[in-house]
């Protein structure tokens, strides 16, 4: 084998998405700490993130429901190693911990940093609750973690 | 519907870094052993069917940039694209191509080259309104399901360790595999370093280079060409609601894989999948996904996967051997591990599995995984 | 509502077989190698590994270059001009910068190949491709 060459490129990327109306009310709805869900009028699950069709049934979804901002953990992991942060493209420093987390009222679950980082005081069924930013922007960082209810 | 079989396979080394050759040179490599295996010429392949994670190595249309590889220039050629299970969801694509009528032999080539990008990258780039906020990569939402998964069915870390010990010690095995640990132990695993809890080093599987292609053909230049020809006796894939949180994309649950592999059965005349099966090849990205595609599979109840790989039923000489080959724990270039799959469990009804070759191979299982969305099932025999 | 996104993403390509062969040339030697399929003679420039004509991988190593003539031309307002160049003795056109102006420029001038002063095994060892005056094909 000859020599072997490596092409070192760096590529800077950017995008524009478009959120669509139901992201863009549920957004809306962080700004004021709100969280909304929609509901399948078929099979009655409330999706979060909320969008346009119901994948089980096919069925549109146009009901708007209310959903606490606290919860029920229904799994959990504390990252040990650093992770790769695509809003930033840095790593997020570990330990941190994350989790599954079903809001009262929603029926699938969301996934987002716990403040706990301890996985021995970490466990399914715990309750938790959000800590939101000072200022809310309108996305999901809007809550920085779930702190777990003692 | 026409019959199908698998006639050929090739298969590069796959290793962390193969900064000795291009992409497309790996994709050649791969692609003129399997054609040659089939005892075929470049110029007798109909069509071309390739699988590629592009953003893992931030190069738009891999289908352009590796079809000459694969012999496609002036053939029809298309990129099959379903995640993780992309291998295996190309080799469905190029049975259905042959079982229509339309093509008479299908080549398929999988490549990736963790070493060139950024694999969390390609992983991270999900929904960015809902799944970006939050950095968990493969590894995070694979440990989050995995917590729910063993406070379900009672799975224990040492059980997982097994798994990750069977599949390393099969590689060594395997010349073409990643990671050979002929000597790993349980308790290795378990003092390996903590990634992201309970999952440890060496219950995930590595980033791997390499490519690996199979040749599909009909019945007629399959049974002139190959003594042994691998027959297609059924194939399924499954597509699921697209976020984590979607209560049915669970290890647990995993109802892509399930459907897939009633479907399949059926088909196939699987009853008694533990019995009926003489070997399989499954993708298993971590050590605590194979005990959950045991129960998902029907190789055990829910609940006793556990005792199977404690039963040793599932080692070289248990029962049923899974992944002789070392699996995707022991290699896992994404693009190319759902062939790999196909291919080995190809290669063992050939009888030319060298020396992971189970004996008297005649049924065999291979699936694809991809990111809880996704799950493939393929049916082998020996007899048509 | 739009969400606008930014990242960067590092990649380090391996050339290969031919392609590390390629650059070294370009970089220790100013030498522009190519493959000669020994099955159907044509001559493919950057250096190959398998013949992209007929697939054939019975392929000998030939210099090329590093005079050529222009197969088609293009000039931007904000990127310069580029052209599409076969070398003597290649079959198979070459993409480069025209480093010199391409006043009067047209499809059928000879051009000549510039070597970077400075080079790094790099497609950019080559500056682009200068008018040759006086010479006609």
């Amino acid at each position: 084998m000859n020599e072997a060459i490596l092409v070192p490129i760096e590529m800077a990327v950017t995008w524009r998405y478009a959120s669509g109306a139901a992201m863009e009310r549920f957004c809306s709805g962080l700004m004021e700490r709100r969280i909304e869900a929609l509901r399948c009028g078929v099979c009655r699950r409330s999706y979060l993130p909320p969008r346009p069709i119901c994948g089980n049934c096919h069925a549109p979804l146009s009901e708007w429901v209310s959903v606490a901002d606290e919860g029920r953990l229904e799994a959990w992991t504390v990252l040990q190693v650093p992770m790769l942060d695509a809003r930033t493209g840095d790593m997020r420093e570990a330990p941190y911990g994350m989790g599954l987390i079903q809001l009262d009222g929603a029926d699938t679950t969301i996934n987002h940093y716990l403040a706990e980082s301890d996985p021995a005081r970490l466990s399914i069924g715990l309750r938790v609750r959000a800590v939101w930013r000072p200022e809310p922007r309108g996305a999901m960082d809007d809550i920085v973690h779930f702190e777990v209810l003692r | 519907m026409r019959r199908v079989a698998i006639i050929g396979t090739g298969q590069t080394d796959y290793a962390s870094n193969r900064s000795d050759a291009s992409q497309p040179e790996l994709v050649r490599e791969a692609a003129k052993a399997a054609i040659a295996d089939a005892g075929l010429r470049p110029q007798q392949i109909d069509a071309m069917l390739i699988s590629n994670m592009e953003l893992f190595e931030g190069r738009a249309l891999p289908e352009l940039w590796l079809g000459e590889a694969a012999f496609a220039a002036g053939k029809p050629c298309l990129k099959v694209a379903t995640g993780g299970t992309s291998g295996t969801s190309a080799c469905i694509a190029g049975f259905h191509q042959v079982a229509s009528g339309l093509f008479d032999v299908v080549l398929v080539v999988g490549l990736e080259k963790h070493s060139e990008g950024q694999t969390q990258t390609g992983m991270a780039l999900t929904d960015p309104f809902w799944d970006r906020a939050v950095a968990a990569g493969a590894l995070g939402n694979f440990a989050l399901s995995i917590s729910q998964y063993m406070a379900a069915r009672g799975v224990t870390e040492r059980q997982a360790a097994m798994v990750a010990v069977k599949a390393r010690r099969n590689a060594a095995r395997n010349p073409h595999a990643h990671l050979k640990m002929p000597a790993l132990t349980v308790d290795e695993v378990l003092g390996s370093r903590p990634l992201a809890h309970p999952v440890r080093l060496l219950d995930m599987c590595p980033q791997s280079d390499g490519a690996c292609a199979i040749v599909i053909a009909a019945e007629e230049p399959a049974r002139r060409l190959c003594p042994r020809p691998a027959w297609i006796k059924a194939s399924a894939t499954r597509h699921e609601q697209p976020y984590i949180g979607d209560i049915d994309r669970r290890l647990v649950t995993m109802r892509t894989l399930r459907d897939a592999a009633r479907n399949a059965y059926a088909r196939a005349g699987i009853r008694d999948p533990l019995h009926d099966f003489d070997v399989a090849e499954i993708y298993e990205p971590v050590s605590y996904a194979e005990l959950a595609w045991y129960e998902a599979l029907g190789f055990c109840g829910d609940g006793e996967a556990g005792r199977l790989i404690e039963d040793g039923v599932t080692t070289m000489d248990g029962e049923l051997p899974v992944n002789p080959s070392g699996g995707v724990l022991s290699s896992n270039p994404v693009g190319a591990s759902g062939v790999i799959r196909v291919a080995e469990a190809a290669l063992q009804i050939h009888g030319r599995g060298g020396e992971r070759q189970v004996d008297g191979v005649r049924t065999a299982l291979a699936t694809g995984y991809g990111v809880y969305a996704w799950a493939d099932v393929v049916v082998l025999g020996a007899q048509p | 509502m739009i969400r606008e996104g930014a990242i960067r993403i590092p990649f380090k390509y391996a050339a290969g077989r031919a392609g590390s062969r390629f650059l070294v040339a370009l970089r220790d030697g100013m030498r522009i190698i190519a493959s000669r399929c020994e099955t159907c003679a044509r001559v493919a420039v950057p250096l190959r590994t398998f013949c992209p004509a007929c697939g054939g991988d019975d392929l000998a190593e030939v210099e090329v270059g590093p005079g050529g003539t222009i197969l088609a031309w293009t000039e931007t307002p904000d990127a310069g001009s580029y052209a599409l160049v076969r070398l003597d003795g290649a079959d198979t056109a070459f993409l480069h910068r025209l480093v010199a102006a391409p006043a009067g420029c047209r499809i059928g001038h000879r051009v000549r190949v510039r070597f970077a002063s400075s080079r790094r095994a790099s497609i950019l060892d080559i500056d682009g491709f200068e008018p040759v005056t006086g010479e006609a094909r």
